[in-house]
Protein backbone atom coordinates (compact mmCIF):
# COMPACT_ATOMS: atom_id res chain seq x y z
CA UNK A 1 0.00 0.00 0.00
CA UNK A 2 1.59 3.15 -1.23
CA UNK A 3 0.50 6.39 -0.43
CA UNK A 4 0.71 9.02 -3.79
CA UNK A 5 3.65 11.00 -1.41
CA UNK A 6 6.09 10.23 -3.83
CA UNK A 7 4.22 11.61 -6.81
CA UNK A 8 5.31 15.33 -8.74
CA UNK A 9 3.33 18.02 -7.65
CA UNK A 10 1.63 18.73 -11.04
CA UNK A 11 -0.99 16.02 -9.37
CA UNK A 12 -4.44 16.84 -8.30
CA UNK A 13 -3.29 20.17 -9.63
CA UNK A 14 -5.79 22.52 -7.92
CA UNK A 15 -6.48 24.27 -11.15
CA UNK A 16 -7.18 21.13 -12.89
CA UNK A 17 -10.04 20.27 -10.45
CA UNK A 18 -11.99 23.50 -10.69
CA UNK A 19 -11.63 23.12 -14.71
CA UNK A 20 -12.86 19.63 -13.83
CA UNK A 21 -15.86 20.84 -12.03
CA UNK A 22 -16.50 23.72 -14.02
CA UNK A 23 -16.88 21.73 -16.91
CA UNK A 24 -18.78 18.92 -15.22
CA UNK A 25 -20.91 21.44 -13.88
CA UNK A 26 -21.74 23.39 -17.38
CA UNK A 27 -21.88 20.23 -19.35
CA UNK A 28 -24.41 18.21 -16.77
CA UNK A 29 -26.06 21.83 -16.47
CA UNK A 30 -26.27 21.33 -12.47
CA UNK A 31 -25.78 23.60 -9.37
CA UNK A 32 -23.22 22.82 -6.47
CA UNK A 33 -20.20 24.29 -7.81
CA UNK A 34 -19.50 26.51 -4.76
CA UNK A 35 -19.38 23.71 -2.56
CA UNK A 36 -17.36 21.87 -4.68
CA UNK A 37 -14.84 24.65 -4.70
CA UNK A 38 -14.29 25.34 -0.99
CA UNK A 39 -13.10 22.00 -0.76
CA UNK A 40 -10.61 21.78 -3.89
CA UNK A 41 -7.73 22.14 -1.77
CA UNK A 42 -8.13 19.91 1.06
CA UNK A 43 -9.26 16.45 -1.34
CA UNK A 44 -6.48 17.97 -3.21
CA UNK A 45 -3.28 17.64 -0.73
CA UNK A 46 -5.03 14.72 0.47
CA UNK A 47 -5.10 12.68 -2.34
CA UNK A 48 -2.13 14.00 -3.73
CA UNK A 49 0.11 12.92 0.08
CA UNK A 50 -1.77 11.38 2.26
CA UNK A 51 -4.12 8.95 1.89
CA UNK A 52 -2.89 5.70 1.14
CA UNK A 53 -4.95 3.92 -1.71
CA UNK A 54 -3.91 1.57 -4.07
CA UNK A 55 -4.15 2.69 -7.46
CA UNK A 56 -5.18 -0.92 -8.80
CA UNK A 57 -8.22 -1.79 -6.46
CA UNK A 58 -10.13 1.19 -5.07
CA UNK A 59 -11.54 -1.70 -2.13
CA UNK A 60 -7.83 -2.53 -1.26
CA UNK A 61 -8.83 -3.91 2.60
CA UNK A 62 -5.71 -1.97 4.20
CA UNK A 63 -6.50 1.61 2.17
CA UNK A 64 -7.01 4.85 3.88
CA UNK A 65 -10.63 5.82 3.86
CA UNK A 66 -12.15 9.47 2.92
CA UNK A 67 -15.45 9.68 3.64
CA UNK A 68 -17.14 13.00 2.16
CA UNK A 69 -20.09 13.32 4.33
CA UNK A 70 -20.88 16.79 2.81
CA UNK A 71 -21.80 14.72 -0.59
CA UNK A 72 -22.78 18.01 -2.84
CA UNK A 73 -19.33 18.56 -2.83
CA UNK A 74 -18.50 15.66 -4.85
CA UNK A 75 -17.89 16.78 -8.30
CA UNK A 76 -14.50 18.22 -6.73
CA UNK A 77 -14.03 14.42 -5.63
CA UNK A 78 -15.28 13.00 -8.80
CA UNK A 79 -12.16 14.97 -10.59
CA UNK A 80 -9.63 13.61 -8.00
CA UNK A 81 -11.21 9.78 -9.00
CA UNK A 82 -10.81 10.44 -12.75
CA UNK A 83 -6.69 11.32 -11.63
CA UNK A 84 -6.59 8.47 -9.80
CA UNK A 85 -7.56 6.33 -12.79
CA UNK A 86 -10.82 5.26 -11.40
CA UNK A 87 -13.16 7.16 -12.73
CA UNK A 88 -12.98 7.80 -16.88
CA UNK A 89 -12.69 10.65 -18.93
CA UNK A 90 -16.06 9.81 -19.95
CA UNK A 91 -17.85 9.63 -16.59
CA UNK A 92 -17.09 12.88 -16.08
CA UNK A 93 -17.79 14.17 -19.78
CA UNK A 94 -21.54 12.28 -19.06
CA UNK A 95 -21.40 14.24 -15.80
CA UNK A 96 -25.61 14.20 -15.04
CA UNK A 97 -26.63 12.12 -18.16
CA UNK A 98 -29.36 9.85 -18.57
CA UNK A 99 -28.11 6.48 -17.46
CA UNK A 100 -24.66 7.44 -16.05
CA UNK A 101 -23.27 6.32 -12.86
CA UNK A 102 -22.50 9.61 -11.77
CA UNK A 103 -25.00 11.48 -9.40
CA UNK A 104 -25.22 14.53 -7.66
CA UNK A 105 -24.38 13.53 -4.28
CA UNK A 106 -21.39 11.39 -3.13
CA UNK A 107 -22.46 7.27 -4.01
CA UNK A 108 -20.85 4.50 -2.48
CA UNK A 109 -21.53 2.68 -5.36
CA UNK A 110 -18.91 5.19 -7.21
CA UNK A 111 -15.28 3.80 -6.91
CA UNK A 112 -13.45 5.47 -4.44
CA UNK A 113 -16.28 7.02 -2.58
CA UNK A 114 -16.83 5.74 0.21
CA UNK A 115 -19.87 6.39 1.90
CA UNK A 116 -23.37 7.75 0.13
CA UNK A 117 -24.26 10.78 1.49
CA UNK A 118 -25.71 14.31 0.87
CA UNK A 119 -28.44 13.25 3.37
CA UNK A 120 -26.28 15.57 6.18
CA UNK A 121 -24.71 14.49 9.32
CA UNK A 122 -24.24 10.33 7.85
CA UNK A 123 -21.03 10.26 6.94
CA UNK A 124 -19.28 10.85 10.04
CA UNK A 125 -20.81 8.08 11.79
CA UNK A 126 -19.32 5.64 9.21
CA UNK A 127 -15.89 7.00 9.40
CA UNK A 128 -16.01 6.49 13.10
CA UNK A 129 -17.00 2.68 12.68
CA UNK A 130 -14.22 2.55 10.16
CA UNK A 131 -11.70 4.05 12.57
CA UNK A 132 -13.54 1.50 14.93
CA UNK A 133 -12.96 -1.49 13.15
CA UNK A 134 -9.19 -0.49 12.30
CA UNK A 135 -8.32 0.17 15.89
CA UNK A 136 -9.57 -3.42 16.28
CA UNK A 137 -7.61 -5.33 13.49
CA UNK A 138 -4.82 -3.14 14.77
CA UNK A 139 -3.89 -1.91 11.64
CA UNK A 140 -2.40 1.71 11.27
CA UNK A 141 -5.65 3.11 9.06
CA UNK A 142 -6.29 6.38 9.07
CA UNK A 143 -9.90 7.75 8.50
CA UNK A 144 -10.80 11.28 7.13
CA UNK A 145 -14.00 12.54 7.04
CA UNK A 146 -14.98 16.29 5.59
CA UNK A 147 -17.83 17.78 6.90
CA UNK A 148 -19.24 21.18 5.35
CA UNK A 149 -20.10 23.83 8.74
CA UNK A 150 -23.51 23.75 8.02
CA UNK A 151 -24.02 20.14 8.36
CA UNK A 152 -22.61 20.61 11.62
CA UNK A 153 -26.04 21.93 12.13
CA UNK A 154 -27.05 17.87 12.56
CA UNK A 155 -27.40 16.37 15.82
CA UNK A 156 -25.28 12.77 14.63
CA UNK A 157 -22.36 14.80 14.19
CA UNK A 158 -22.22 15.49 17.28
CA UNK A 159 -23.23 12.06 18.81
CA UNK A 160 -20.33 10.78 16.65
CA UNK A 161 -17.92 13.40 18.49
CA UNK A 162 -18.91 11.99 21.91
CA UNK A 163 -18.46 8.54 20.08
CA UNK A 164 -15.15 9.18 18.78
CA UNK A 165 -13.66 10.79 21.88
CA UNK A 166 -15.23 8.30 23.81
CA UNK A 167 -13.34 5.31 21.85
CA UNK A 168 -10.71 7.25 21.58
CA UNK A 169 -10.31 7.27 17.93
CA UNK A 170 -7.29 9.00 17.17
CA UNK A 171 -6.69 7.31 13.59
CA UNK A 172 -10.13 9.31 12.65
CA UNK A 173 -9.70 12.91 10.95
CA UNK A 174 -12.51 15.17 11.07
CA UNK A 175 -11.90 18.31 8.27
CA UNK A 176 -14.59 21.09 8.73
CA UNK A 177 -14.76 22.75 5.49
CA UNK A 178 -16.05 26.39 6.74
CA UNK A 179 -16.87 27.81 4.56
CA UNK A 180 -19.38 30.31 6.20
CA UNK A 181 -22.36 29.52 4.05
CA UNK A 182 -25.32 26.93 4.14
CA UNK A 183 -28.17 26.58 1.39
CA UNK A 184 -29.81 29.48 2.28
CA UNK A 185 -27.32 31.62 3.79
CA UNK A 186 -24.40 32.56 5.98
CA UNK A 187 -24.19 30.20 9.01
CA UNK A 188 -23.90 33.04 11.14
CA UNK A 189 -27.66 34.37 9.71
CA UNK A 190 -29.08 30.64 9.79
CA UNK A 191 -27.77 28.37 12.92
CA UNK A 192 -24.52 30.08 14.53
CA UNK A 193 -22.06 27.68 15.10
CA UNK A 194 -19.76 29.70 17.40
CA UNK A 195 -16.01 28.86 17.90
CA UNK A 196 -16.08 25.38 16.06
CA UNK A 197 -12.66 24.49 17.47
CA UNK A 198 -13.40 25.20 20.66
CA UNK A 199 -16.50 22.70 20.41
CA UNK A 200 -14.40 19.86 19.21
CA UNK A 201 -11.83 20.41 21.84
CA UNK A 202 -14.62 20.61 24.32
CA UNK A 203 -15.61 16.99 22.93
CA UNK A 204 -12.06 15.91 23.28
CA UNK A 205 -10.62 16.10 20.17
CA UNK A 206 -7.31 17.92 18.91
CA UNK A 207 -8.68 20.88 17.09
CA UNK A 208 -6.65 23.19 15.10
CA UNK A 209 -8.03 25.73 12.30
CA UNK A 210 -6.01 26.45 9.44
CA UNK A 211 -6.56 28.34 6.17
CA UNK A 212 -8.06 25.64 3.71
CA UNK A 213 -6.54 26.90 0.60
CA UNK A 214 -3.06 27.25 1.94
CA UNK A 215 -1.79 23.57 0.87
CA UNK A 216 1.21 23.90 2.81
CA UNK A 217 -0.79 24.24 5.77
CA UNK A 218 -3.18 21.81 5.06
CA UNK A 219 0.05 19.34 4.33
CA UNK A 220 0.84 20.70 7.47
CA UNK A 221 -2.13 20.15 9.94
CA UNK A 222 -2.58 16.54 7.81
CA UNK A 223 1.00 15.24 8.41
CA UNK A 224 0.11 16.32 12.61
CA UNK A 225 -3.39 14.80 12.78
CA UNK A 226 -1.46 11.34 11.42
CA UNK A 227 1.59 11.58 13.17
CA UNK A 228 -0.28 12.38 16.88
CA UNK A 229 -1.63 8.89 18.13
CA UNK A 230 -2.77 9.89 21.53
CA UNK A 231 -5.68 8.79 22.02
CA UNK A 232 -7.51 11.63 20.63
CA UNK A 233 -9.54 12.42 17.68
CA UNK A 234 -8.38 14.66 15.55
CA UNK A 235 -10.68 17.75 14.20
CA UNK A 236 -9.14 20.33 11.31
CA UNK A 237 -10.84 23.55 11.17
CA UNK A 238 -10.25 24.89 7.27
CA UNK A 239 -11.48 28.33 6.99
CA UNK A 240 -12.38 28.39 3.25
CA UNK A 241 -14.06 30.68 0.53
CA UNK A 242 -17.74 29.12 -1.00
CA UNK A 243 -17.17 29.60 -5.19
CA UNK A 244 -12.96 29.59 -4.15
CA UNK A 245 -10.83 30.25 -7.50
CA UNK A 246 -13.47 32.26 -9.53
CA UNK A 247 -13.85 35.97 -8.59
CA UNK A 248 -17.43 36.36 -9.25
CA UNK A 249 -18.37 32.62 -7.23
CA UNK A 250 -16.02 33.24 -4.06
CA UNK A 251 -18.12 34.20 -0.65
CA UNK A 252 -21.59 35.01 -3.13
CA UNK A 253 -23.80 31.91 -1.84
CA UNK A 254 -25.72 32.08 -4.77
CA UNK A 255 -23.49 29.82 -6.36
CA UNK A 256 -24.86 26.88 -4.60
CA UNK A 257 -27.76 26.70 -6.36
CA UNK A 258 -26.54 28.24 -10.11
CA UNK A 259 -26.23 26.44 -12.89
CA UNK A 260 -23.21 28.27 -15.52
CA UNK A 261 -24.45 29.78 -18.73
CA UNK A 262 -22.21 30.01 -21.86
CA UNK A 263 -20.95 33.19 -20.71
CA UNK A 264 -20.35 32.62 -16.94
CA UNK A 265 -18.73 28.61 -17.53
CA UNK A 266 -16.29 30.78 -19.93
CA UNK A 267 -15.43 33.49 -17.69
CA UNK A 268 -14.86 30.72 -14.80
CA UNK A 269 -12.64 28.41 -16.87
CA UNK A 270 -10.55 31.98 -18.09
CA UNK A 271 -10.20 32.64 -14.74
CA UNK A 272 -8.91 29.30 -13.21
CA UNK A 273 -6.25 28.96 -16.50
CA UNK A 274 -4.91 32.37 -15.48
CA UNK A 275 -4.42 31.19 -12.05
CA UNK A 276 -3.10 28.35 -13.12
CA UNK A 277 -0.33 30.53 -14.81
CA UNK A 278 0.18 32.30 -12.10
CA UNK A 279 -1.05 35.75 -13.16
CA UNK A 280 -3.69 35.66 -10.92
CA UNK B 1 -37.17 -17.07 23.17
CA UNK B 2 -35.17 -14.26 24.41
CA UNK B 3 -32.84 -16.90 26.32
CA UNK B 4 -32.22 -18.20 22.53
CA UNK B 5 -31.69 -15.18 21.24
CA UNK B 6 -29.05 -14.49 23.95
CA UNK B 7 -27.55 -17.93 23.31
CA UNK B 8 -27.37 -17.58 19.79
CA UNK B 9 -25.87 -14.30 19.96
CA UNK B 10 -23.23 -15.55 22.22
CA UNK B 11 -22.70 -19.16 20.27
CA UNK B 12 -22.32 -16.52 16.77
CA UNK B 13 -19.68 -13.50 19.00
CA UNK B 14 -17.85 -17.25 20.42
CA UNK B 15 -17.45 -18.48 16.46
CA UNK B 16 -16.81 -15.45 14.53
CA UNK B 17 -14.38 -12.43 16.40
CA UNK B 18 -16.54 -10.15 13.79
CA UNK B 19 -19.42 -10.31 15.00
CA UNK B 20 -19.75 -7.51 17.65
CA UNK B 21 -22.70 -6.23 19.47
CA UNK B 22 -23.42 -2.44 19.55
CA UNK B 23 -26.53 -1.22 21.81
CA UNK B 24 -27.99 1.95 22.49
CA UNK B 25 -27.50 1.84 25.98
CA UNK B 26 -30.43 -0.85 26.42
CA UNK B 27 -30.64 -4.86 27.35
CA UNK B 28 -29.51 -4.32 30.99
CA UNK B 29 -29.93 -8.16 32.07
CA UNK B 30 -30.26 -9.47 28.30
CA UNK B 31 -26.30 -9.14 27.70
CA UNK B 32 -25.01 -10.11 30.51
CA UNK B 33 -24.11 -13.49 28.95
CA UNK B 34 -22.68 -11.89 26.42
CA UNK B 35 -20.68 -9.49 27.93
CA UNK B 36 -19.48 -12.20 30.19
CA UNK B 37 -18.68 -14.28 27.34
CA UNK B 38 -17.02 -11.99 24.98
CA UNK B 39 -16.46 -8.60 26.32
CA UNK B 40 -14.36 -6.93 23.61
CA UNK B 41 -16.85 -7.41 21.36
CA UNK B 42 -19.39 -5.53 23.48
CA UNK B 43 -19.57 -1.49 22.38
CA UNK B 44 -22.18 0.49 23.90
CA UNK B 45 -22.64 3.12 21.79
CA UNK B 46 -24.47 5.46 24.10
CA UNK B 47 -28.12 7.07 24.16
CA UNK B 48 -27.17 7.70 20.77
CA UNK B 49 -28.90 5.65 17.81
CA UNK B 50 -28.11 7.16 14.45
CA UNK B 51 -24.59 7.49 14.92
CA UNK B 52 -25.01 3.33 16.29
CA UNK B 53 -26.14 2.92 13.07
CA UNK B 54 -23.56 4.68 10.89
CA UNK B 55 -20.88 2.90 13.01
CA UNK B 56 -22.43 -0.60 12.30
CA UNK B 57 -22.00 0.52 8.66
CA UNK B 58 -18.62 1.01 8.82
CA UNK B 59 -17.58 -1.61 10.65
CA UNK B 60 -19.66 -3.90 8.54
CA UNK B 61 -17.78 -2.32 5.26
CA UNK B 62 -14.65 -3.16 6.86
CA UNK B 63 -15.34 -6.69 7.50
CA UNK B 64 -17.11 -7.40 11.15
CA UNK B 65 -20.36 -8.91 11.53
CA UNK B 66 -22.36 -6.16 13.66
CA UNK B 67 -25.68 -6.79 15.64
CA UNK B 68 -27.32 -3.84 16.38
CA UNK B 69 -29.31 -3.71 19.36
CA UNK B 70 -32.15 -1.28 20.32
CA UNK B 71 -36.10 -0.85 21.35
CA UNK B 72 -37.96 -1.59 18.07
CA UNK B 73 -38.79 2.55 18.82
CA UNK B 74 -35.87 3.52 18.43
CA UNK B 75 -33.91 0.59 15.97
CA UNK B 76 -35.52 0.43 13.13
CA UNK B 77 -38.08 3.77 13.45
CA UNK B 78 -35.83 6.20 14.76
CA UNK B 79 -32.73 5.16 12.71
CA UNK B 80 -34.74 4.67 9.63
CA UNK B 81 -32.40 6.82 7.21
CA UNK B 82 -29.57 5.29 8.56
CA UNK B 83 -30.63 1.60 7.68
CA UNK B 84 -31.69 2.74 4.33
CA UNK B 85 -28.57 4.88 3.37
CA UNK B 86 -25.69 3.62 5.67
CA UNK B 87 -26.86 -0.26 5.67
CA UNK B 88 -28.83 -1.53 2.87
CA UNK B 89 -27.98 0.87 -0.07
CA UNK B 90 -24.24 -0.58 -0.04
CA UNK B 91 -26.12 -4.34 1.38
CA UNK B 92 -24.11 -4.37 4.21
CA UNK B 93 -24.40 -7.50 6.68
CA UNK B 94 -25.53 -5.91 9.52
CA UNK B 95 -28.36 -7.28 11.83
CA UNK B 96 -31.06 -4.88 13.21
CA UNK B 97 -32.71 -6.27 16.66
CA UNK B 98 -35.59 -4.36 18.03
CA UNK B 99 -36.84 -5.15 20.87
CA UNK B 100 -40.24 -4.90 22.42
CA UNK B 101 -42.02 -4.31 19.17
CA UNK B 102 -45.92 -3.83 19.06
CA UNK B 103 -47.71 -3.01 22.36
CA UNK B 104 -44.99 -4.51 25.13
CA UNK B 105 -44.27 -1.53 26.93
CA UNK B 106 -47.61 -0.57 27.16
CA UNK B 107 -47.56 1.05 30.23
CA UNK B 108 -44.68 3.54 29.02
CA UNK B 109 -47.13 5.08 26.17
CA UNK B 110 -46.74 6.08 22.68
CA UNK B 111 -42.64 6.98 21.99
CA UNK B 112 -42.29 3.38 23.54
CA UNK B 113 -44.83 1.38 20.99
CA UNK B 114 -43.98 0.19 17.88
CA UNK B 115 -46.62 -0.98 15.28
CA UNK B 116 -45.46 1.04 12.37
CA UNK B 117 -41.58 -1.12 12.24
CA UNK B 118 -42.72 -3.59 9.95
CA UNK B 119 -44.44 -1.18 7.35
CA UNK B 120 -41.35 1.04 7.12
CA UNK B 121 -39.04 -1.80 6.96
CA UNK B 122 -40.32 -4.14 4.40
CA UNK B 123 -40.07 -1.44 1.87
CA UNK B 124 -36.49 -0.82 1.95
CA UNK B 125 -34.41 -3.15 -0.66
CA UNK B 126 -31.78 -5.26 0.36
CA UNK B 127 -33.54 -5.63 3.96
CA UNK B 128 -34.55 -9.03 5.17
CA UNK B 129 -37.33 -8.61 7.32
CA UNK B 130 -38.09 -11.64 10.46
CA UNK B 131 -40.42 -12.04 13.07
CA UNK B 132 -40.37 -14.63 15.25
CA UNK B 133 -43.12 -16.75 17.20
CA UNK B 134 -40.98 -18.20 19.92
CA UNK B 135 -37.80 -19.62 20.99
CA UNK B 136 -37.55 -22.17 18.13
CA UNK B 137 -38.75 -19.36 15.80
CA UNK B 138 -35.75 -17.37 17.18
CA UNK B 139 -33.19 -19.61 16.98
CA UNK B 140 -33.70 -20.81 13.34
CA UNK B 141 -33.80 -16.58 12.47
CA UNK B 142 -30.99 -15.62 14.20
CA UNK B 143 -29.06 -18.85 12.41
CA UNK B 144 -30.49 -17.34 9.01
CA UNK B 145 -29.03 -13.34 10.22
CA UNK B 146 -25.97 -14.27 11.04
CA UNK B 147 -25.69 -16.57 7.83
CA UNK B 148 -27.24 -14.03 5.34
CA UNK B 149 -24.20 -11.63 3.35
CA UNK B 150 -27.15 -8.87 3.47
CA UNK B 151 -29.38 -6.87 6.04
CA UNK B 152 -32.00 -8.20 8.14
CA UNK B 153 -34.53 -6.68 10.40
CA UNK B 154 -35.32 -9.05 13.26
CA UNK B 155 -38.66 -7.93 15.65
CA UNK B 156 -38.62 -9.05 18.45
CA UNK B 157 -42.13 -8.20 20.35
CA UNK B 158 -43.78 -10.10 23.24
CA UNK B 159 -41.98 -13.03 24.41
CA UNK B 160 -43.50 -14.58 27.10
CA UNK B 161 -46.38 -16.36 24.86
CA UNK B 162 -44.94 -19.83 25.14
CA UNK B 163 -43.66 -22.10 22.62
CA UNK B 164 -46.08 -22.39 19.18
CA UNK B 165 -43.93 -25.31 17.55
CA UNK B 166 -43.24 -28.66 19.67
CA UNK B 167 -39.51 -28.84 19.10
CA UNK B 168 -36.89 -27.21 17.10
CA UNK B 169 -37.79 -26.33 13.51
CA UNK B 170 -37.33 -28.92 10.62
CA UNK B 171 -37.71 -26.23 8.13
CA UNK B 172 -34.68 -25.87 5.97
CA UNK B 173 -32.26 -22.75 5.91
CA UNK B 174 -32.62 -22.41 2.13
CA UNK B 175 -36.02 -22.52 2.76
CA UNK B 176 -36.73 -20.13 5.49
CA UNK B 177 -34.14 -17.89 3.15
CA UNK B 178 -37.04 -17.54 0.74
CA UNK B 179 -39.95 -17.01 3.05
CA UNK B 180 -41.43 -20.30 4.48
CA UNK B 181 -44.61 -19.78 6.10
CA UNK B 182 -44.95 -22.60 9.05
CA UNK B 183 -47.49 -24.90 9.43
CA UNK B 184 -48.10 -24.86 13.53
CA UNK B 185 -51.94 -26.08 13.11
CA UNK B 186 -54.06 -28.29 10.59
CA UNK B 187 -57.39 -27.31 9.94
CA UNK B 188 -60.24 -28.57 7.56
CA UNK B 189 -58.92 -26.16 4.84
CA UNK B 190 -61.62 -23.61 4.61
CA UNK B 191 -59.91 -21.13 6.37
CA UNK B 192 -56.89 -20.37 7.24
CA UNK B 193 -55.03 -18.19 9.75
CA UNK B 194 -51.56 -16.49 8.87
CA UNK B 195 -49.94 -14.95 12.15
CA UNK B 196 -46.66 -13.52 13.08
CA UNK B 197 -44.90 -12.94 16.61
CA UNK B 198 -47.07 -12.60 19.47
CA UNK B 199 -50.39 -13.50 17.75
CA UNK B 200 -49.86 -16.83 16.79
CA UNK B 201 -50.69 -17.52 19.98
CA UNK B 202 -53.37 -15.83 19.91
CA UNK B 203 -54.64 -17.73 16.69
CA UNK B 204 -53.84 -21.47 18.24
CA UNK B 205 -56.03 -20.20 20.82
CA UNK B 206 -58.93 -19.21 18.77
CA UNK B 207 -58.85 -22.19 17.49
CA UNK B 208 -58.96 -23.66 21.25
CA UNK B 209 -62.08 -21.30 21.13
CA UNK B 210 -63.90 -23.46 18.38
CA UNK B 211 -62.49 -22.10 14.96
CA UNK B 212 -61.66 -24.60 13.18
CA UNK B 213 -58.60 -23.04 11.06
CA UNK B 214 -55.24 -23.86 9.65
CA UNK B 215 -53.02 -22.07 11.38
CA UNK B 216 -49.49 -20.66 9.90
CA UNK B 217 -47.17 -18.93 12.01
CA UNK B 218 -45.29 -15.99 9.54
CA UNK B 219 -41.11 -15.74 10.40
CA UNK B 220 -40.56 -14.09 7.65
CA UNK B 221 -42.15 -11.06 6.34
CA UNK B 222 -39.66 -10.11 4.13
CA UNK B 223 -39.39 -12.09 1.84
CA UNK B 224 -42.51 -13.85 1.91
CA UNK B 225 -42.78 -16.97 -0.07
CA UNK B 226 -45.29 -16.10 -2.91
CA UNK B 227 -45.70 -20.20 -4.02
CA UNK B 228 -47.00 -21.25 -0.54
CA UNK B 229 -49.32 -17.88 -0.18
CA UNK B 230 -50.97 -18.99 -3.37
CA UNK B 231 -51.09 -22.64 -2.52
CA UNK B 232 -52.86 -21.89 1.03
CA UNK B 233 -55.11 -19.33 -0.32
CA UNK B 234 -55.87 -21.29 -3.53
CA UNK B 235 -57.84 -24.25 -0.83
CA UNK B 236 -59.18 -21.38 1.48
CA UNK B 237 -61.96 -19.53 1.05
CA UNK B 238 -61.33 -17.43 3.95
CA UNK B 239 -57.99 -15.88 4.81
CA UNK B 240 -57.12 -14.18 8.49
CA UNK B 241 -53.93 -12.79 9.03
CA UNK B 242 -53.13 -11.55 12.46
CA UNK B 243 -50.11 -8.93 13.76
CA UNK B 244 -49.72 -7.25 16.71
CA UNK B 245 -49.19 -4.34 14.24
CA UNK B 246 -51.32 -1.60 12.33
CA UNK B 247 -52.99 -3.30 9.78
CA UNK B 248 -51.88 -0.68 7.44
CA UNK B 249 -48.58 -2.03 6.05
CA UNK B 250 -47.72 -4.45 7.94
CA UNK B 251 -47.71 -8.13 7.15
CA UNK B 252 -51.54 -8.53 6.55
CA UNK B 253 -50.56 -5.86 3.58
CA UNK B 254 -47.82 -7.55 2.61
CA UNK B 255 -50.17 -10.81 1.80
CA UNK B 256 -52.67 -8.42 0.26
CA UNK B 257 -50.50 -7.17 -2.31
CA UNK B 258 -48.80 -10.97 -3.04
CA UNK B 259 -52.43 -12.46 -3.84
CA UNK B 260 -54.66 -9.87 -5.07
CA UNK B 261 -53.47 -10.29 -8.53
CA UNK B 262 -52.73 -13.84 -8.18
CA UNK B 263 -54.75 -15.73 -6.17
CA UNK B 264 -58.02 -13.77 -5.05
CA UNK B 265 -59.95 -14.98 -1.59
CA UNK B 266 -61.94 -12.67 1.04
CA UNK B 267 -59.20 -11.59 3.56
CA UNK B 268 -59.56 -10.21 6.71
CA UNK B 269 -56.46 -8.29 8.60
CA UNK B 270 -56.21 -8.04 12.21
CA UNK B 271 -53.99 -5.69 14.05
CA UNK B 272 -54.32 -2.26 15.50
CA UNK B 273 -56.58 0.39 14.88
CA UNK B 274 -54.82 3.15 12.79
CA UNK B 275 -54.72 5.27 16.07
CA UNK B 276 -52.06 5.90 18.91
CA UNK B 277 -53.26 4.03 22.14
CA UNK B 278 -54.56 6.25 24.29
CA UNK B 279 -54.11 5.04 27.39
CA UNK B 280 -51.99 3.63 30.33
CA UNK B 281 -52.53 -0.34 31.03
CA UNK B 282 -50.73 -3.41 30.81
CA UNK B 283 -50.16 -5.33 27.58
CA UNK B 284 -53.27 -7.64 27.74
CA UNK B 285 -54.94 -3.66 28.66
CA UNK B 286 -54.02 -2.55 25.24
CA UNK B 287 -54.73 -5.27 23.36
CA UNK B 288 -58.21 -5.06 24.61
CA UNK B 289 -58.04 -1.16 23.97
CA UNK B 290 -56.90 -2.12 20.41
CA UNK B 291 -59.37 -4.46 19.88
CA UNK B 292 -56.80 -7.68 19.39
CA UNK B 293 -57.32 -9.58 22.75
CA UNK B 294 -58.51 -12.88 21.88
CA UNK B 295 -62.19 -12.18 23.02
CA UNK B 296 -62.10 -8.94 20.43
CA UNK B 297 -60.48 -11.25 17.86
CA UNK B 298 -62.56 -13.96 17.89
CA UNK B 299 -66.13 -12.26 17.60
CA UNK B 300 -64.39 -10.53 14.49
CA UNK B 301 -63.35 -13.71 12.72
CA UNK B 302 -66.54 -15.24 13.59
CA UNK B 303 -68.72 -12.43 11.99
CA UNK B 304 -66.01 -12.61 8.83
CA UNK B 305 -65.96 -16.65 8.38
CA UNK B 306 -70.16 -16.44 8.38
CA UNK B 307 -70.49 -13.66 6.03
Amino acid sequence: MESLCDDPMTRFNSQNIRAAVLNMAYHGATVHVGCAFSIVELLAVLYRSHLRVDPANPKAPERDYLVLSKGHGVMAQYACLHELGWLSKDDLARYFQNGTRLKGLADAHVPGIEASTGSLGHGMSVAAGLALAAQLNKTDQKVYVIVGDGELNEGPIWEAALFASHFKLDNLVVIVDKNGFQAMGSTDEVMALGNIEEKFRAFGFDAVTIDGHDEAAIDGAYGQAKANCNCKPKAIVAITRKGKGVSFMEGDNIWHYTRLNPDTHAAALAEVALTKQGAV
Amino acid sequence: MRNAFSDALVEAAKADPKVVLLTGDHGYALFDAFRKACPAQYINCGVAEQNMVGVAAGLAKAGFRPVVYGLAAFVPIRVLEQIKIDVCYENLPVVLIGDGAGLVYSHLGTSHQTTEDIACTRVIPELTVLSPADRFEMTACMELAFASTSPVYLRMGKSDRGDVHASALDVAPAELRIGALLKVRAGAGRVAMLATGSMVRTALQLCEAGMDAEVWSVPSIKPLSQTQLRAIAARADRLITLEEHSIMGGMGSAVLEALADQAPVRIQRIGSADRFSSSCGTWDYLLQEHQIDLAAVLQKVQAFCQE
